[in-house]
């Protein structure tokens, strides 16, 4: 294959790769604040959970990381369920309006950071740890990639698509969607709000989780990595449109692929990229671009 | 009547008394022998009950993990051990007092530390400051404690623009070696030695990247090797894949990664899995931790050959290996920390023996006894350094070692300067052996 080709390969599937990550962690914040108006800061922190877990459960326990997906996801969605459907249900059914509402549930958030951050210093210590699974070279077309790279690509993207899907074909789904349009004529239409808000978050934490999971694969741990992927989540939720999952989905491969052109041109814009990419997306389209 | 007797006889009476008393004064007696003199009383020595070490440290943050592979567990050691023997003799209190630490939670944030550390000197009052953890933290702290007077002796940290700033700085004495003192002076002289003609630069765009890949290029450049790139990437980078295959690309003789674990690890990784495997490498900090070797899948000998940055080791000396085997059982293995801890070690020792020389806690009276004499510590003969009536940097003589490599799962010192200090411990591997096959 033409070393031109191998180059777009290159890009292209490391673009994807970041992408994809970056699309099932900002899904997850999409349900959170997009659906059930939490601007979670402590996001990322279900990441850190997720991948510390799997570190766990592989080098302890020794159970494949992706049998992890399925332990860990549905134990942080409970986990993201009783958060929602205890604090934050009391916190939107005393405040006084929405603005207060998101301004508090969002200083909880705050408060819900530290608090993981501390746990997870308490159980795992605050030094930095990595494992290694299908860390191997498989060659496509002559570019070659890490297996667990290749393994992080079709988990996620498998994942992002099974969520969309249940999303627009169930009835829960459905539900879902309408509260996300508006909250309280869904529930006027008989929508059980404070369920499906609960589903949300519990969705969007366990989405962060197995972001986790799968990323832990690839880089260091320590109690403190969350806030970055949080930070990036943000991002990419203004990017795709608040509340569209469609666009956080797309924001996030949009985001990965950019992120890997202008590394293979300069590694140190990179970062820069993100944020620049921004400036003309406010101006020409301030809400997103499956923003309503 | 009684009013004349009152208004003459009393002041008659009165001068007659006086008149007697000077009569008698004045008369030629043997003057009576004064009393010896009491002995004067022993001023009483000020109250104090124990020596209070304050610190402001990375407890949570970005830096926790560094920290507490470094200084805070020698803190630990430290206080274990001066408290054992009864604490530090202080004339000027006339006893041994016992050391405490108080420390605070820094939260890897530059500007808390900086107010941590003022609460440390005027509130809190502290008797003995200690170094906050980072190149750009200590950076911030050295000004602080010099415009009020207190002694810091750094520990995690150190930079080219550190040094720089010392002459102004005559309260701060740097302990930990850095890029051109003396770390890549001598690894580009081994790998001229050993025929290297190109190096591959990555590093992290902050100060210690800048630095390192700057010094890189200088001293790459003196032995007549090439660099052929010298690439920054953002803190935040995680996937390095393009990276390391455009390095892979180029065939170095040299591969340098001068960033931190959260980049030297998964860069590792990606080596391994694309088979990148050129003669030289050399990653820190990160890669002189114990955890760097346990890593990729629990067996340290995976990483054989990776070069880094190291003082000692166990084999250093019994005074180092005692000191490790300390570490070890506090700490665990796997945050053993062979640059760092050996340079730190000698702080403690430095303050015990300055303080109990000059009998007091007077903060410029231990200033300049550090700034003048020479200290026996674990390292052997250690002095700073210094510069004009500024500050200090421990001297690259004291070094015993610059270069470490992974050698059969341990961490082996294969490079150091050319003065009698230096201990090598092995003969260092070039080309480095190939990766373990997956």
């Amino acid at each position: 294959m033409p070393e031109s080709i191998v180059t777009i390969l290159d890009v292209a599937i490391g673009g994807l790769l970041l992408g994809s990550i970056y699309a099932l962690i900002a899904m997850g914040l999409s349900l959170q604040y997009g659906v059930a108006r939490v601007l979670n800061i402590a996001h990322g922190e279900f990441i850190m959970i997720g991948a510390f877990c799997t570190l766990t459960l592989y080098t302890v326990v020794g159970i494949n990381p992706l049998v992890c997906l399925a332990i860990v996801g549905p134990v942080i969605f409970v986990i993201g369920f009783l958060i929602q459907r205890t604090l934050f249900t009391k916190l939107r059914t005393s405040a006084p309006n929405q603005a207060a509402y998101e301004g508090s549930s969002m200083l909880a958030t705050f408060g819900f950071m530290f608090i993981i951050q501390n746990i997870a210093l308490i159980a795992w210590g605050a030094d930095y740890q990595a494992y290694t699974y299908l860390n191997f070279g498989v060659n496509i077309g002559g570019a070659i990639f890490s297996a667990n790279k290749l393994v992080i690509l079709g988990f996620s993207i498998g994942i992002g698509v099974g969520f969309y899907t249940f999303l627009a074909r169930t009835r829960m789904g459905k539900g879902i969607r309408s509260a996300a349009q508006d909250a309280t004529t869904a529930s006027l239409m008989g929508v059980n709000i404070n369920h499906v808000l609960a589903l949300c978050f519990g969705f969007g934490a366990a989405m962060a989780g197995m972001a986790g999971v799968l990323y832990s694969m690839r880089i260091t741990l320590n109690p403190f990595m969350g806030l970055q992927y949080t930070v990036i989540a943000i991002i990419i939720i203004v990017l795709g449109g608040l509340g569209s999952i469609p666009g956080a989905f797309l924001g996030g491969l949009i985001l990965g692929l950019i992120g890997e052109i202008v590394t293979k041109i300069d590694p140190s814009l990179s970062l820069a990229a993100h944020y620049f990419m921004f400036l003309p997306l406010i101006l020409v389209r301030p809400k997103g671009i499956f923003g309503k | 009547m009684w009013k004349k007797i009152r208004k003459f006889i009393i002041p008659l009476s009165i001068c007659l008394i006086l008149m007697l008393t000077a009569v008698v004064g004045c008369a030629e007696e043997e003057p009576a022998p004064a009393p010896a003199p009491a002995p004067a009383p022993e001023p009483a020595a000020p109250i104090k009950d124990s020596i209070v070490i304050g610190a402001s440290r990375p407890l949570t943050g970005a830096q926790a993990p560094i920290g507490d592979a470094a200084l805070g567990p020698m803190m630990q050691l430290w206080e274990q051990k001066v408290n054992a023997d009864g604490g530090i003799y202080v004339e000027e209190y006339g006893k041994k007092l016992p050391i405490e630490f108080l420390i605070y939670d820094d939260a890897t944030d530059v500007g808390t530390m900086v107010r941590l550390t003022e609460k440390l000197i005027l509130e809190d009052k502290v008797d003995i400051l200690f170094s906050s953890c980072g190149t750009s933290f200590i950076s911030a702290q050295a000004p602080i404690a010099n415009k009020y007077g207190m002694v810091l002796i750094t520990a995690e940290g150190g930079a080219v623009t550190m040094r720089d700033s010392l002459p102004g700085l005559p309260y701060t004495f740097v302990s930990l070696s850095f890029s051109d003192h003396y770390e890549l002076p001598v690894f580009a002289d081994m790998c001229a030695a050993e025929g290297a003609k190109t190096a591959y630069i990555i590093s992290i765009a902050d100060l210690h990247g800048v630095e390192y890949g700057g010094v890189g290029n200088m001293e790459f450049a003196r032995v007549g090797i090439e660099v052929i790139a010298n690439k920054s990437v953002p803190i935040t980078y995680t996937d390095f894949s393009l990276l390391v295959k455009e390095a892979k690309a180029a065939n170095p003789d040299v591969f340098c990664v001068f960033a931190y674990p959260p980049i030297v690890l998964p860069v590792t990784g990606e080596m391994m899995a694309l088979g990148f495997n050129p003669p030289a490498v050399i990653m820190g900090p990160g890669a002189n931790f114990g955890f760097y070797g346990v890593s990729f899948g629990g067996d340290p000998a995976v990483v054989e050959g990776v070069s880094c940055f190291a003082t000692a080791n166990k084999d250093t000396s019994p005074a180092f290996a005692e000191h490790f085997t300390a570490l070890e059982e506090l700490v665990g293995w796997p945050n053993s920390d062979w640059w760092g801890t050996p340079l730190y070690a000698p702080i403690m020792d430095i303050w015990v023996e300055a303080i109990e020389a000059t009998g007091t806690l007077d903060q410029d009276v231990i200033r300049d006894y550090i700034a003048t004499h020479h200290f026996d510590t674990i390292l052997g003969d250690t002095w700073f350094e210094m510069f004009g009536d500024g500050g200090g940097l421990m001297a690259k003589e004291t070094h015993t070692g610059e270069i470490g490599q992974w050698q059969n799962g341990t961490m082996e010192i294969v490079g150091g300067g050319d003065w009698p200090a230096t201990v090598l411990t092995s003969d260092w591997i070039y080309p480095k052996p190939d990766w373990p096959t997956p």
